[in-house]
């Protein structure tokens, strides 16, 4: 487990945060593109 | 079996069981950066390389694939226009998944250099070249989303071929320039790399990574696709009318 005391802990949480947020963001954006372009 | 590809409604089953394999792969890839030893001399931050590494390795293989798929189109789109239209929709998917990985590249590097050097950023050459390639792509986004011109698609498939300019001199800026960028972990000095048993997690990262920008490129290219067919259609109803 990751502790969240020091400004590199903190640091390490939020860099694997925002890769999370960047691949599913696009990656929910792209199921809703998917389900939006249905022909 | 249904292609994706030709896929006009939801997701083809085998699709959604390609989605939940990346997933678990993604699962037991983070799992093996959380137990990975830690590092003597960063401690934990150094995780942060088992999700930057495989990022950014990757962004450099996708605005490949985008000039690779831009030089098709131009020599398909006067004889081949199916051929031509398949390039192109592959061109924009690739595209975007450069501008996306980069993103993830240089979001993790920043936030690992507040943490490791006291600085958010540095005008080195890595970092430069690397915040240049990722405004190539940018611009080539808004390029075809802005251009109403009919000749989008040329402009910007000229435009993907020097944007790949930038990719060789990136990924050898810190083995031809000193840089704030630390040196390459492999294939640099003899007396670079990293312990054996963090390996693991390197290599569980960069397959996961590449297994789900794979599929999420072969989404994005069949909505693209889709888009083309709709647009087409809707080109083909409107002569129609007109006649």
């Amino acid at each position: 487990m990751i502790p969240f005391h020091t400004l590199s802990q903190r640091h390490t949480v939020y860099a694997f945060c925002a890769v999370w947020i960047l691949q599913f963001g696009y990656g929910i954006w792209l199921a809703r593109q998917w389900k939006k372009t249905k022909q | 079996m249904t292609t994706l590809r030709k896929s006009n409604g939801p997701l083809p089953a085998w699709a959604r069981a390609y989605f939940v394999l990346c997933f678990a792969m993604l699962a037991i890839a983070f799992y093996k950066a959380m137990t990975a030893p830690t590092e003597a001399t960063m401690g934990n931050l150094y995780r942060v390389f088992f999700y930057h590494f495989p990022h950014a390795i990757e962004s450099y293989i996708f605005p490949y694939l985008n000039c690779g798929a831009s030089l098709l189109f131009l020599y398909w789109r006067k004889n081949s226009p199916e051929k031509a239209a398949k390039a192109d929709a592959f061109a924009v998917a690739s595209a975007e998944l450069t501008v996306l990985y980069v993103s993830v590249g240089l979001a993790t590097g920043t936030i690992w250099g507040r943490a490791a050097w006291g600085i958010w950023w540095a005008w080195d050459a890595r970092m430069t070249t690397y915040l240049l390639l990722w405004l190539l792509y940018v611009s080539y986004i808004l390029l075809r989303g802005v251009s109403a011109s009919g000749q989008t698609s040329v402009i910007s498939a000229v435009l993907a071929i020097f944007a790949a300019i930038d990719i060789p001199i990136c990924f050898m800026s810190i083995r031809w320039w000193r840089t704030q960028h630390p040196a390459p972990v492999f294939g640099g000095d003899p007396d670079a790399g990293i312990d054996h048993s963090m390996l693991p997690a390197v290599f569980w990262n960069l397959a996961a990574w590449a297994l789900w920008g794979a599929g999420i490129l072969a989404l994005r290219y069949a909505i693209e696709r889709r888009r083309q067919r709709a647009y087409a259609a809707e080109a083909l109803a409107y002569t129609e009318v007109q006649a």
